[in-house]
């Protein structure tokens, strides 16, 4: 009989358990897993929701756009699910037909500033999730330009994805760190290097190999380095820089791979990663879910005129420039996206490029960093064409 | 010899019979199964649950009104792909054309976006834009093969690239949104239609869609022009002997296919698109036309065959989405894995049927069963 009882208690308890169960929906774009980077961050935000406080995670991926609307829809509709998390602004108009339909189902969209659709989206359901990329690419931005003034180079190069707001943060960032960096070299050493920007929007988010010959060009045209802005292209990319090495014998030194979005300083040839934590973001949301915060949250922002429910800041390092921290943590990642990594081989070859570099550029890093944190330096940024214009003729970096 | 001969050409005839004798529309549910069956057994072998997997599927797809509106959503596209396919196939040649005029046709849908219509007449003029573009991009094959004897299987995955990399240069240059570089402007509400049901991607085009299916086949079953679009398929040289123009019944069914594909762009994009524009890489189009080729095989190549096959395609794609929520959350690629094994299974019996050459072979393979058993015996 105790025994019975016993059973019974730990059944219930059981079911309790199954039922509190809180699910989480990850609705990826057609890029997709695997990629290291963007879509990877997103679902080891929403693994560590899963660790801390026992959520379940559905990943849904899409075979084409026309799988965009009925994914979030068929979640939506679903009723299981306590959130859903759009990975990424090409669900936008998706969000937006949706979102309204089921006003008491929490979404959460990641890159996709809070304001009227069909660019952005607005609701009392919805949490965007932003990030100020052009604090984090300014630091990219100057520690390139002076690694090519170091190496004897004459350029920074940018291989970027569909043009956007989200891309133009990256790049008014790049131009901003660049000419920083320019007037700093002057300041230090006498003679201003007037290292420039080589940037291609390839207008594409998975195709490699455009990638990879974009980034052959840049490499043709004297480039030190490329930074990736475009996600999973950026093995493409990668795969010029090896090449370049390959054909030229050398082992360490330029050009060099700046990765994006995770900490991809675990690849061979990488000096820094520009890192946008849509993990810690996407965690953020989750959190917010389960504390029972996010429509207050949600209201609150609205009413605060803010851009998101959860703004990365170089403050908050919910962006910023990989650290051997990061790197420690990240090759764990890395490995658990299935790249094959030398742990020991790594962190020390790692090591060494970044000492090749001069104490005077980390320190004028450094520098940049703590301005930016303490607001005498400001990042300049751009949402509309117009924006990006603007800055283009501001920074023009070798530009007609 | 005469005696292995004969028992050769009996089990030929044996496999032959068992292959080609079912029903048509037997053949093709039994492709359906084996398809369905491979993809359980690749399921199992991963670790999924292929019975919940296919329940959430099944009953996902074809048992609710949001999961049957999802169907015909998907399906409609098809259809009209399909229908190129047939139709061409019906006189005699192999379309591979319809994906190249899916993109044109969308092109030409998209540029309505340029002027400003009432609704009604808006709708009207994007479906004849598109039609024509589709109809159009057809004339090209079908010219290279009347005058130069141009094989149209190469011809038209050549104009296929073509289309591709002009949709591409457009998109960029000509229909670009100047709001957002991912995308083409937008079709105006205009000529949108409307949601059948709300809370689906199913609209009113589904009626167009049913309509140019009937059409389809009342002209090839029920008018003179369809009976020499038929005769010239089945016997090119007797219909030719008949009085029948060849070369007119082929141009008329290839022009005639590339308006059902040009037709199926302006479906996706002025209905079930969330958009209603073209992405840059035209992803809402990519294999639409290829599908429709599936799609017409397991139709039979028959306007009403191909409605069915299609609401069966869609169901297989709608509630693909749907298995990735279930408890054994298969990957959505599944379903593409699923189709190709119904393409294959559909095609073994068309090889028994195309290849007397089996035969001479199997006279050699009964000799040396024979000579095997025999010498077991001996032994």
């Amino acid at each position: 009989m105790k025994r019975l009882l016993v059973l019974g208690l730990v059944l219930v308890i059981g079911l309790s358990f199954a039922v509190s169960a809180k699910k989480v929906a990850i609705i990826l774009d057609v890029g997709g897993r695997g990629d290291q980077s963007f879509n990877d961050m997103a679902f080891s935000g929403a693994e560590r929701a899963k660790a801390e406080f026992g959520w379940e995670v559905v990943d849904i991926a899409s075979n084409s756009e026309n799988d965009y609307v009925p994914n979030v829809r068929n979640a939506a509709r679903d009723g299981s699910f306590d959130l859903i998390v759009a990975t990424g602004f090409l669900l936008t108009g998706a969000l937006n037909e949706v979102a309204p339909d089921f006003p008491d189902q929490a979404f959460a969209i990641v890159d996709v500033a809070a304001g009227p659709p069909p660019w952005n989206t607005q609701g009392a359901n919805i949490m965007n999730l932003v990030f100020n990329e052009n604090e984090m690419s300014a630091l990219v931005g100057a520690l390139g330009a002076m690694t090519a003034a170091q190496y004897g180079y004459t350029h920074f190069g940018a291989v970027l994805g569909i043009p956007g707001s989200v891309l133009y943060h990256f790049e008014a960032g790049l131009r901003f760190g660049i000419a920083w960096a320019n007037t700093k070299w002057g300041e230090l050493f006498g003679t201003d290097p007037g290292i420039n920007l080589l940037y291609n929007y390839i207008f594409s988010f998975d195709d490699e190999e455009l990638g990879e010959s974009t980034t052959t060009a840049q490499l043709a045209a004297g480039a030190v380095g490329v930074y990736n802005v475009a996600g999973p292209v950026g093995f493409g990319d990668h795969r010029a820089i090896v090449n370049a090495h390959t054909q030229a014998g050398t082992l360490v030194g330029p050009p060099y791979y700046f990765g994006v979005d995770a900490d991809n300083d675990y690849f061979s040839h990488t000096l820094a990663s520009g890192m946008k934590r849509v993990d810690v973001a996407v965690y953020e949301a989750i959190k917010a879910v389960e504390e029972g915060t996010f429509g207050a949250q949600v209201a609150a922002n609205a009413a605060a005129g803010l851009a998101g429910g959860y703004v990365g800041t170089l403050e908050n390092s919910g962006v910023k420039l990989s650290k051997a921290a990061d790197l420690l943590e990240f090759i764990e990642f890395g490995i658990a996206a299935g790249a094959e990594i030398d742990y020991y081989q790594t962190i020390a070859n790692w090591a060494t490029e970044r000492a090749a570099l001069s104490d005077a550029i980390w320190d004028a890093i450094a520098e940049l960093e703590a301005g930016i944190l303490d607001g005498s330096i400001q990042v300049v940024t751009a949402n509309t064409d117009d924006d990006m214009a603007a800055v283009r003729a501001e920074y023009t970096l070798g530009a007609p | 010899m005469t005696e292995d001969k004969k028992q050769a050409s009996r089990l030929l005839r044996g496999i032959h019979r068992t292959l080609t004798g079912l029903h048509p529309a037997l053949e093709s549910v039994l492709a359906a199964i084996v398809g369905l069956l491979f993809g359980a057994l690749i399921m199992w072998v991963w670790g999924y649950d292929p019975i919940v997997a296919y329940k959430t599927m099944l009953l996902g797809a074809f048992t609710d009104k949001w999961g049957l509106a999802d169907s015909g959503a998907i399906a409609a596209p098809l259809v009209l792909t399909a229908l190129t396919f047939s139709i061409c196939l019906r006189a005699g040649m192999f379309n591979i054309g319809a994906e190249g005029q899916v993109i044109m046709g969308g092109l030409a849908a998209i540029s309505v976006g340029f002027f400003v219509l009432p609704s009604g007449l808006h709708h009207v003029v994007a479906l004849v834009f598109a039609m024509v573009a589709g109809g159009i991009w057809a004339i090209g094959p079908a010219i290279l093969k009347l005058t130069r004897g141009v094989n149209e299987v190469i011809s038209t995955i050549m104009f296929n690239w073509i289309a591709h990399f002009l949709s591409i240069f457009l998109i960029g240059a000509v229909l670009l949104n100047p709001f957002s570089a991912d995308q083409t402007i937008a079709i105006p509400p205009s000529a949108i239609f409307s949601k059948l049901i709300r809370g689906t991607d199913l609209t009113y085009a589904i009626f167009i869609v049913i309509g140019f299916a009937l059409i389809v086949y009342f002209v090839l079953w029920h008018t003179a022009v369809g009976y020499e679009v038929r005769a010239s398929g089945l016997n090119p040289s007797a219909a030719r002997y008949g009085g029948i123009k060849n070369k007119r019944t082929m141009f008329l069914a290839f022009v005639l296919g590339g308006i059902s594909a040009g037709l199926a762009a302006a479906v996706i994009l002025m209905g079930s698109s969330a958009t209603h524009a073209m992405y840059r890489l035209h992803g809402q189009l990519r294999n639409i036309g290829f599908d429709g080729m599936a799609v017409a095989m397991v139709g039979r190549n028959h306007p009403i065959g191909i409605l069915f096959s299609a609401m069966f395609f869609g169901g297989l794609n709608a509630g693909g989405r749907l298995m990735q929520l279930s408890s054994s959350p298969v990957p959505v690629q599944m379903v593409r894995l699923v189709m190709g094994i119904i393409v294959f299974t559909m095609s073994v019996p068309e090889l028994a049927r195309v290849f007397p050459a089996v035969k001479r072979h199997s006279v050699g393979l009964v000799k040396e069963m024979k000579r095997l058993t025999s010498s077991k015996g001996r032994r």
